[in-house]
């Protein structure tokens, strides 16, 4: 494997003859802008790549390809480096793959009710370009302003709406996948009912660019709901939040997105938009509904004001124009945030649970916070049983520092008790890495090693990630 | 590879990387940063930036050259922090890196460092506004390129072609001042105003006497070139030199977005000086830009019946002032007004950054000029020279479909 200096003059001629001279990024300082993605790893000299390699086409990644494989150089894939557990980030030098120049969409197709697309699609684009036709594409990773198509298949991005819709996953029909040694495999495709050969297109799907390059990508389609709307209503404690969302979903009634966040969270939402938070507030659910028009918003309105109150609920407020409409996602979308502000690091996790466990995981993250010493205020999806707990600490007070990774264990330790898994939505990348093995057992490890070992034999591709 | 605590670093950067540590990488400034849209490579975004500025500060990057020149390419337009869910001020801590490195290195680029040293003397700044008046008379100045002496649109063009000649000279009618009532104003003629537009910097002072008398005391620049390239001793030289000069006064107006944003800012520069603390926070409570005072003073603008505007919303005014409401207010008050496509994008002038970048800061325009064409406006208004050189090239460039005008002339 290639070591940590600059690439050989006639290496990054290689890379040139690829991709034209002006795509290769070999500056030492612009090279560092692709040294990290946004996870909290800390920046650091060795995740500098050598070079970075712009292509434009399915056949210029191709011959990259098949150029590093023949110099046996790291080839790290990179969208807009908006992952959160350092899927982009270059461990082994080489070179980063940038797939930003990717970006056109190249078939709506509506008969099929299917879109393909490059990797370089942002994700409102595609769901804008969509929506102009009437229809929908559900993914909606709390990045999709910015983040694009290729990673969110890597990482198998989730989002808001996979309470009622999914997640990314659930619409890819196909993929056209650049191996490493820069054959191209085309997968899938638009027959809904596909039973021919293994299913190589879920295989590609979350495999974290360890596997191929994401060239192209067929997603399906859905009509485009023509009304929407948002409630927000405030419990006094997080278990009677959750069992709203599970009676709810019981009595047929699913809300598009279920978002819930803690007392910490409110007060600090609170906080941020100097408001106060009401008097007991112990939980609070932002629920996004939508149907046909106004009478099934209504309806659907109506039953969740039955079943929230049945579970206690103190507020219940519908946006009842744009403008609440606003302000209510406006609370959830500054959270993140408003967290963050609270301390000086934030170590913020993303873990998955059965839905049935999501009460049980936050007593269980409350009981690491107060052995700790801590502060882990926790929010997330309640709909799916994705959340994200956030640490917050001072890494610059070493006894913090270790306290505060002690709880992170804690918090995967937790999840996996409970018969939940690391990552709903993030990936496991470099920062999960190191609880993977246990999270999925000895055959499971030895079954991911040797897919890995038929598809990527010198190991090249996104080398150091998920185990 | 685990988290690690942050590191401390080369000390000259502290400073700045105390600004960006709230910078978590995320991205969403990536679609906000309207160089990013021109070059799209992580260098040139704000994530690219602030991740330099704590590569400096943790020794992972050398100071040199080329770092200074990528922190230079950024416009201090803060769409990255006004889109950015921690607010980080990627803006100020350009400013701070801009003067660690400029400290090191020295100043950079050629260019600003001979704008700061022409702008820094007040005679040189009179000698060059009377030059280009002088050129404008003889119509030589056309033979300078047009980012260095705009073509400026005359109010008297505007009104001629808009309104005819019988409304030449009308005066608006005189409300009392609503602020202050019986306050000293004076008129702070930024160097862009005062070299540029000379005609649209009349205007203003024609309407100011409509108000009230206002007085004109001699004074040096704001101090805002000099601040975005790394000469802070310079800045607050100027800065205080303006204190003075406006000792007497109740009100500071001006007409130029981007003088009164840094004059509104000048306290936290004095913070740490017991002398200039308090005189600096008294000078700061008394600017006003010239739209958020008219507006105060219940000025009331010529209607004409046949003009259609668009206006563009100086970085410096909108995100840096919050003033949106008031230039509107005026211009509704004028003419019909039609909101302009993404309307708080900047245009690409930013000071010298136009003469520094012209490729990057052309790019930028033609979008504007495209969003500007497609409100179908006379005239696209602005209330910042530097926005207004960028605007009336669009203007030239449009070949006649739309004119560019500072809002003092069309109110």
């Amino acid at each position: 494997m290639t070591s940590l200096t600059t690439l050989e003059p006639l290496v990054l001629d290689g890379f040139r003859e690829a991709v034209g001279r002006e795509h290769v990024i070999e500056s030492p300082l612009e090279v560092f802008g692709y040294s990290y993605d946004a996870s909290f790893l800390a920046l650091d000299r060795s995740t500098v790549p050598q070079a970075v390699v712009r292509p434009r086409t399915t056949q210029e990644i191709s011959r990259v390809m098949a150029f590093a494989h023949q110099q046996r150089i790291p080839v790290t894939p990179r969208g807009a480096a908006s992952g959160r557990t350092g899927g982009s980030v270059p461990l082994e030098g080489g070179i980063v793959l940038a797939l930003d120049r990717m970006t056109s969409i190249l078939e709506l197709d509506t008969a099929n009710m299917m879109v393909s697309a490059e990797p370089g699609v942002r994700t409102a684009d595609l769901h804008d370009h969509c929506a102009r036709q009437g229809l929908f594409f559900p993914p909606d990773p709390g990045s999709w302003k910015f983040s694009t198509l290729g990673g969110n298949v890597a990482e198998n991005a989730g989002g808001m709406r996979a309470v009622k819709y999914g997640v990314t996953r659930d619409y890819v029909m196909g993929l056209e996948v650049v191996l490493a040694d820069g054959s191209i495999l085309e997968t899938g495709g638009k027959a809904v009912k596909n039973v021919t050969g293994y299913d190589l297109t879920s295989l590609f799907v979350g495999s974290e660019g360890t596997l191929g390059i994401v060239s192209k990508a067929l997603f399906r389609l859905r009509p485009l709901p023509k009304a929407r709307g948002v409630i927000r209503v405030i419990f006094r404690t997080m278990d009677e939040a959750c069992s709203a969302v599970q009676e709810m979903l019981l009595d047929g009634v699913t809300p598009s997105a279920a978002e819930i966040m803690d007392a910490t969270c409110l007060e600090a939402v609170a906080r941020a938009r100097n408001t106060r938070v009401e008097p007991g507030a112990g939980a609070c659910l932002i629920l996004e509904i939508d149907g046909d028009g106004a009478s099934s918003l209504e309806a659907q309105s109506l039953r969740i004001d039955t079943i929230t109150r049945q579970a206690g609920c103190i507020t219940f407020r519908s946006a009842a124009s744009k403008e609440e409409t606003e302000a209510i996602w406006a609370e959830r979308r500054g959270l993140s945030s408003a967290v963050a502000a609270m301390a000086p690091n934030r170590l913020g996790e993303d873990i998955s649970v059965p839905r049935s466990a999501f009460p049980e995981v936050v007593r269980r993250i409350n009981a690491i916070a107060s052995t700790t010493k801590l502060r882990i205020p926790v929010f997330g999806h309640a709909g799916d049983g994705n959340l994200h707990p956030s640490v917050l600490c001072d890494l610059g007070n070493p006894d913090e520092a270790a306290r505060a990774h002690q709880a992170v264990d804690g918090i995967f330790k937790a999840a996996l008790d409970l018969g939940g898994t690391l990552s709903g939505e993030h990936g496991i990348g470099i920062s999960k890495r190191p609880y993977f093995a246990d999270a999925v057992g000895p055959v499971s490890l030895a079954t991911h090693r040797a897919i890995k070992g038929a598809l990527d034999p010198l190991g090249l591709l996104n080398p150091g990630k998920i185990w | 590879m685990v988290t690690s605590a942050p590191k401390t670093g080369p000390a000259p950067f502290a400073a700045a990387k105390a600004k960006v540590l709230g910078c978590d990488r995320c991205g969403t400034c990536l679609p906000a940063c309207p160089l990013f849209q021109v070059q799209d490579v992580e260098r040139a975004s704000a994530r690219g930036k602030n991740a330099l500025v704590r590569g400096l500060a943790e020794g992972l990057i050398p100071p040199d050259r080329e770092a200074q020149e990528a922190l230079e390419f950024c416009l201090l337009c803060r769409a990255c922090t006004d889109a950015c869910p921690g607010k980080v001020p990627t803006d100020e801590a350009m400013v701070q890196v801009r003067q660690a490195l400029a400290d090191t290195l020295g100043s950079t680029p050629l260019r600003s460092r001979w704008i700061g040293r022409v702008l820094r003397r007040r005679r040189l700044v009179g000698l060059g506004a009377a030059t280009l008046a002088g050129l404008r008379v003889a119509e030589l100045h056309r033979l300078l390129p047009p980012q260095l002496v705009p073509r400026e649109t005359s109010r008297r063009a505007y009104l001629k072609k808009h309104a005819g000649p019988a409304l030449l000279g009308a005066s608006a009618p005189r409300p009392e001042p609503a602020v202050h009532p019986g306050a000293k104003v004076a008129y702070f003629q930024g160097c862009g105003m005062k070299m540029l537009f000379p005609d649209a910097s009349r205007s203003t002072q024609r309407i100011l006497a409509q108000l009230s008398p206002f007085q004109q005391p001699d004074h040096p620049c704001c101090g805002l070139p000099h601040l975005a390239h790394g000469q802070r001793e310079a800045f607050l030289d100027l800065a205080r030199e303006n204190i003075q000069a406006f000792e007497d006064a109740d009100l500071v107006v001006t007409d130029c977005a981007s003088c009164s944003g840094s004059l509104k800012h000048l306290t936290s520069w004095f913070a740490e000086d017991p002398i200039w603390r308090g005189p600096a926070e008294r000078f700061s409570a008394k600017v006003m830009d010239l739209t958020e005072y008219l507006v105060a003073a219940g000025y009331q603008p010529q209607r004409l019946p046949d003009a259609t505007f668009t206006y563009h919303d100086p970085c410096h005014l909108a995100r840096g002032q919050g003033i949106r409401q008031q230039p509107r207010q005026l211009l509704k008050q004028a003419g019909k007004l039609i909101e302009l496509a993404e309307k708080e994008r900047c245009c690409g002038g930013s000071g010298s950054f136009h003469l520094e970048h012209p490729e990057a800061a052309a790019a930028i325009l033609q979008r504007k000029q495209a969003n500007i064409e497609g409100t179908g406006a006379q005239v696209v208004v602005t209330a910042c020279p530097g926005c207004l050189i960028q605007l009336t090239r669009a203007a030239d460039q449009s070949e006649g479909a739309f004119q560019a005008m500072h809002i003092s002339q069309v109110i």
